[in-house]
């Protein structure tokens, strides 16, 4: 058995990454049983529970033995994923202990709450032609009053559909991708998290680089995927690619830090002169444990800058 | 825009679209197909003015699998223009889209065109600037107009243009029996 044990603190995306790290990682162990343990006062955030919730279901694709255990049951961080909607797209052979929510909170409360948006799956045959406008609605919730909220609405839009059609793009997988939002009106952000199993990026794009980009071939992981979203690089060719470029364009307008997982590599790209860099200071993780899939959280600051 | 070119038909996008919101590539050519067939219904019209009245939003993706894509596809037989983009962030789009596939598409405020996506050369730009004041031009008229400039030489920039996307063309006979071709702005 490998036991990924999360501390008693807000798992953001360092936590999550670090409880990982710390024993087997999870697609690569012989073991066949994977318990997640949340203990008391384990707080969950989207982009944690968003990953999470892809890692889990690829594990039980794996025909892995996965087993969710929170100790505070539904009065902690089980509570959060039952109101956002976790336990609706988890697979129904992983076992939650101590028990499955009886009653989704998603179901119940679900599109009442306009500071988050419940976690959504996104496949090729269940298109929601609504919800890159209520991903955008969270946020203009907090950011009404700001002088620019017009611009920031059209743009948000823009990115959350481009990301989300990327999803669509890059599927080749029966397993789900999946979208959500939550304001922390403490923490002065919104975190969008687009989320899929995948092929990554990177496996779509490095065949086709010798064809359409040979002076790109020897770039690493990471530099690629900053060259992803500074030019815009497709391997469709020159023609396509203008989606994740275009929208990381609109979102360095509004100094939002985009933080991507990939499936060996993680990186957080922030605004600088005009373009995205890796910020290196913060992390800039290779051989990571391995994730399937492209994971992206946008981090918008809510003050106007 | 009301267009004084009876070779133009407006084509209201959102008719197409089924919600006012257009996003993502699968979308973009589903709405692309039923483009097609509306043009290719009209065989009469050579410029088609895209309106965009009713539509909310595009995407980057949407936008270069629609409108760009047709324009690229009939580029030199028949013309696509914008009209009623006020909506800034959807210009932003349309643009991105078509200056990724070197697209020019005209962009009309009342009277006033100009390309979006790319603009015409250096070369080639008093020319252009020339042609969109009319419905209609011909090279000779062109090089009449300015000092110095032969009826060949403006005959290779309007035929730059028109390969380029910027303007299109139709054969005329000369009254010297020979042939001649009229330049037409797109709008």
């Amino acid at each position: 058995m490998t036991e990924i044990k999360f501390p008693a603190t807000w798992i953001d995306e360092n936590r999550f990454e670090e409880a990982l790290s710390s024993n087997d990682y999870p697609h690569e162990t012989a073991s066949a049983k994977i318990v997640f343990s949340f203990p008391f006062n384990c707080k969950v955030m989207i982009g944690t529970a968003v990953r999470l919730l892809s890692l889990a279901n690829q594990l039980d694709h794996c025909c892995k033995n996965v087993v969710l255990d929170f100790s505070e049951g539904e009065s902690g961080a089980m509570g959060y994923l039952n109101r956002m909607g976790f336990f609706d797209h988890l697979a129904p052979g992983i076992t939650v202990l101590p028990d499955r929510p009886i009653l989704s909170g998603a179901f119940v409360y679900g599109r009442t709450n306009r500071n988050l948006v419940e976690i959504e799956a996104i496949n090729k045959s269940h298109r929601d032609q609504s919800l890159p406008s209520r991903l955008t609605d969270t946020l203009m919730e907090s950011c009404s009053g700001r002088t620019d909220a017009n611009e920031l609405e059209g743009a948000a839009w823009t990115i959350f559909a481009e990301l989300i059609d990327n999803i669509f793009s890059h599927s080749q997988t029966p397993l789900d991708g999946y979208a959500a939002s939550q304001l922390y009106r403490n923490g002065n952000s919104l975190k969008v998290v687009v989320s899929d199993s995948g092929l990554g990026i990177m496996e779509t794009l490095r065949p086709s680089l010798h064809a359409e980009y040979p002076n790109l071939v020897g770039l690493s992981d990471l530099q690629l995927l900053v060259e992803i979203f500074r030019q815009g690089i497709s391997r469709h060719g020159g023609d396509r690619g203008c989606g994740l470029r275009g929208s990381a364009q609109k979102a360095i307008k509004f100094n939002a830090n985009l933080e991507v997982r990939l499936p060996k590599v993680r990186s957080l790209l922030v605004p600088a002169q005009g373009t995205y860099q890796p910020n290196n200071k913060a992390y800039c993780s290779e051989n990571l444990p391995l994730i399937w899939g492209t994971h992206i959280i946008f981090d918008f600051h809510l003050d106007q800058k | 825009m009301d267009s004084m070119n009876q070779n133009a038909l407006t084509l209201k996008l959102c008719e197409f679209m089924e919600t006012p919101e257009g996003w993502g590539r699968d979308h973009g050519r589903k709405v692309y197909q039923k483009l097609i067939d509306f043009v290719e219904d009209h065989p009469g019209f050579m410029i088609f003015m895209v309106s965009l009245e009713g539509t909310k939003r595009v995407d980057i993706s949407f936008a270069s699998e629609t409108i760009v894509e047709l324009a690229r596809r009939y580029r030199g037989q028949k013309g696509f223009c914008f009209v009623d983009l006020a909506d800034q962030d959807m210009l932003e789009n349309w643009e991105a889209a078509a200056s990724r596939k070197k697209q020019p598409i005209m962009l009309w405020e009342g009277n006033k065109g100009r390309p979006i996506g790319i603009g015409p050369s250096r070369g080639a730009l008093s020319a252009f600037e020339f042609a969109i004041t009319r419905e209609s031009v011909k090279a000779a008229e062109f090089a009449a107009s300015i000092p110095a400039m032969s009826i060949a030489n403006a005959s290779t920039k309007f035929k730059q243009l028109w390969e380029q996307g910027f303007l299109l063309r139709r054969e005329d006979i000369a009254e010297s029996g020979g042939v001649e071709f009229s330049y037409y702005r797109i709008g």
